[in-house]
C-alpha cells in the first residue's frame, strides 16, 4: 500500500510517502508492526522567517504554506517516484494546530483525494507524533510521552490505535516553558535547542558553580561547592535550584507555568553582568528541573499503566538531555524503550502517513471521505 | 475596584466569583508582568463560567475556545475565548485569525493576557484588568 500525506498544522509544510507492507489485515491486525518503508520525506521549514518575530505569526505561516505546498508535494511524489496513480490512500494532520496554517494542508488535501479519487484519513496531530515510533513493532501496552512547543501529554496505548490520554500540562507545555526562558534570557527563538545548547556548555565546558547563598530551599549548609564535581552533580551541588513542580502529585499532570516564575525571579535578583555570566548554569538547572520532572512522571505512569514500553515523541523529544535520561530510566525499570530519530520528532508528514497506515487498518477509509475532513485547531486526544 | 489577593487560589476565587456577573459579550483585557496571576484569573473564569476542560496557556496557537457546561439558557450556549498576546507586536496577527469576530458575540466572553501588547484593536468597552506583584505571593488586582 502507498500512503501519501500532508502535515502544514504550525510552520513547517510537509509532505510524505509511506510504502507499508503488503500482508493480510488479519495479520496486520494481530499487531504486526514495523516493515514500513519511507519513500520520501519532505519539510520545509520556516524557522528562520519566524525567528525574527519571536515565536510563528499564523498570518505570515499560511501564506508561506501556500507558496510552497505545491512544490513540497511535487518533490516528495518526484523523490519517491510515485505518481499519484499509484497512491492508495492519503492521509492529512487535521488538528490540533494554527487554524490558519492547518486549513492549507487540509484543504489541498481534500482537493488532490477529490481529484485523484483516494480514501483521506484525517489525523490527529499528537497521534501522528505518537506513530512516530511505530516504524519498529512496539511492544504494548505502552505509555508515550508527547512534548512539544504546543502540548505535553501522557499517552497510555493498548495497541496501535486505541489510545487513552491520561494526563497532560494544566498550564503551559514543556516547550513553551523553553520558548519563554530563552526570552528571558535573550536567547532567540526557538528557545528549546537555544537554551539545551546553553545548558551543554555547563555539562561540557567546567565551570564550577559559585555559591548562590539565597533562595536555596532545603540544601544543607554545609555544602560547600566541589572543587571540581563529577559531570551529573553539576548545579546540583550548589548552586541555582528550580522548583520540580507537580513531581510528587498523585496526578499524571504537569505544571511549568511557576517554573517559569521562578526563573524570572532567580534572574531579577541578579545583576545585568551576572546574569550573562551564569546564562548556561541557568539553562541547565531549568532543563534538569524539567527533565527529572518528565522522567519520573513517565517512569511512574507506565509502572501504574503496567506498559511494557516507554515512549518519547514530540519536538522537544530532540531535547538530547530528556532523550537520555528518560531511556536510562525507562531501563532501569525493565521498560522496552523506544524514540523516533531526530527528524521524525519535529512536524513532519512521515509521522501522518504512519499513523494514517493504521487508522485504515482500524477501519478501512471510504473513497468518499474527504467530504468529512476539516481542520480543527482545537482536536484534544481524549 | 482594587483587591489585594494574597495566594494564586485567591486569584482564582475572585475570578471565580467574577465570571458569575458575566453576561456575554464582555471582552476582558489581562495586563501584568511573568507571573502575575492571569492565568490563574483565566482559570478561575472558565471554573465559574461552568467550563469542564482544563485550561492550558494558549501562547502556542494564541486562542483556545471552551464551551460552559453549567448553562442557564440550552439554545445560546455561552464560550470563553482565551487569548494570549505574549508573542504578539500588534492587533493586526489577532485579526488574521479571526479573535476580533468575537469581540462582539453576546454569547462569548474573550479573556485576553498580554491586551497591552494589541491595543490597537480592543473593542469600546473592554473591561481592563490589571495585575502588580506586590511583595511574595501578594498581587494587586484592579478591575475597571
Amino acid at each position: 500500500m502507498i500512503i501519501f500525506a500532508l502535515e502544514t498544522s504550525c510552520d513547517e509544510t510537509s509532505a510524505a510517502v509511506l510504502k507499508t507492507p503488503d500482508t493480510s489485515p488479519s495479520l496486520r491486525r494481530r499487531g504486526l508492526g514495523g516493515g514500513l518503508e519511507l519513500l520520501s520525506n519532505i519539510v520545509s521549514s520556516q524557522i528562520d522567517i519566524h525567528r525574527k518575530f519571536g515565536g510563528v505569526v499564523p498570518e505570515v505561516a499560511a501564506r508561506h504554506h501556500l507558496e510552497n505546498i505545491l512544490s513540497v508535494i511535487d518533490e516528495a511524489l518526484n523523490s519517491a517516484k510515485i505518481k499519484p496513480t499509484q497512491i492508495n490512500a492519503m492521509a492529512v494532520i487535521s488538528g490540533p494546530g494554527l487554524v490558519t496554517s492547518l486549513m492549507v494542508g487540509v484543504e489541498t488535501a481534500k482537493s488532490l483525494a477529490f481529484a485523484w479519487q483516494k480514501p483521506l484519513i484525517s489525523v490527529n496531530h499528537m497521534y501522528a507524533h505518537i506513530a512516530a515510533n511505530f516504524f519498529t513493532e512496539i511492544v504494548f501496552p505502552a505509555v508515550c510521552l508527547v512534548v512539544s512547543g504546543g502540548h505535553t501529554e501522557l499517552v497510555y496505548l493498548k495497541n496501535y490505535f486505541e489510545y487513552k490520554k491520561i494526563g497532560q500540562t494544566v498550564d503551559d507545555a514543556a516547550g513553551e516553558a523553553f520558548d519563554k526562558v530563552a526570552k528571558l534570557l535573550n536567547l532567540g527563538y526557538p528557545g528549546g535547542p537555544a537554551v539545551s545548547a546553553e545548558a551543554e556548555k555547563f555539562l561540557t565546558l567546567k565551570i564550577s558553580p559559585p555559591c548562590f547563598k539565597e533562595g536555596i530551599k532545603g540544601r544543607s549548609k554545609n555544602l560547600r561547592p566541589h572543587p571540581n564535581p563529577p559531570l551529573e552533580t553539576r548545579g546540583g551541588g550548589c548552586s541555582i535550584i528550580f522548583p520540580r513542580p507537580m513531581i510528587k502529585s498523585d496526578d499524571f499532570n504537569f505544571s511549568f507555568s511557576g517554573l517559569k516564575t521562578a526563573v524570572l525571579y532567580a534572574v531579577k535578583k541578579m545583576e545585568a553582568k551576572e546574569v550573562k555570566k551564569r546564562v548556561p548554569e541557568i539553562c541547565f538547572e531549568f532543563q534538569e528541573a524539567v527533565v527529572e520532572v518528565l522522567t519520573a512522571k513517565t517512569i511512574r505512569a507506565a509502572k501504574k499503566f503496567g506498559a511494557k514500553t516507554v515512549m518519547l515523541s514530540g519536538g522537544v523529544a530532540a531535547n538530547r538531555r530528556l532523550r537520555e535520561k528518560l531511556e536510562e530510566a525507562a531501563r532501569r525499570g525493565g521498560f522496552e524503550f523506544s524514540v523516533p530519530e531526530f527528524k521524525l520528532c519535529t512536524d513532519n508528514a512521515a509521522m501522518a502517513a504512519i499513523a494514517g497506515y493504521y487508522l485504515s487498518l482500524k477501519s478501512k477509509p471510504r473513497l468518499d471521505e474527504w467530504k468529512r475532513v476539516k481542520a480543527d485547531p482545537n482536536w484534544e486526544l481524549t | 475596584m482594587k483587591i489585594i489577593t494574597k495566594s494564586e487560589k485567591e486569584t482564582f476565587k475572585l475570578a471565580q466569583k467574577f465570571a458569575t456577573k458575566l453576561r456575554g459579550g464582555e471582552v476582558l483585557a489581562l495586563i501584568g508582568d511573568l507571573g502575575a496571576g492571569k492565568t490563574a484569573f483565566v482559570k478561575g473564569l472558565a471554573e465559574g463560567l461552568g467550563v469542564k476542560n482544563i485550561i492550558t496557556s494558549p501562547t502556542f496557537v494564541l486562542m483556545k475556545g471552551y464551551t460552559a457546561q453549567k448553562q442557564k439558557n440550552k439554545k445560546a450556549k455561552k464560550q470563553l475565548i482565551h487569548i494570549d498576546a505574549y508573542r504578539l507586536s500588534s492587533g493586526k496577527e489577532l485579526e488574521d485569525i479571526g479573535a476580533t469576530e468575537y469581540f462582539s458575540d453576546k454569547n462569548t466572553i474573550v479573556a485576553i493576557e498580554w491586551a497591552d501588547r494589541v491595543k490597537d484593536i480592543l473593542p469600546a468597552g473592554v473591561i481592563k484588568i490589571n495585575f502588580k506583584i506586590l511583595e511574595g505571593d501578594k498581587r494587586k488586582i484592579e478591575i475597571k
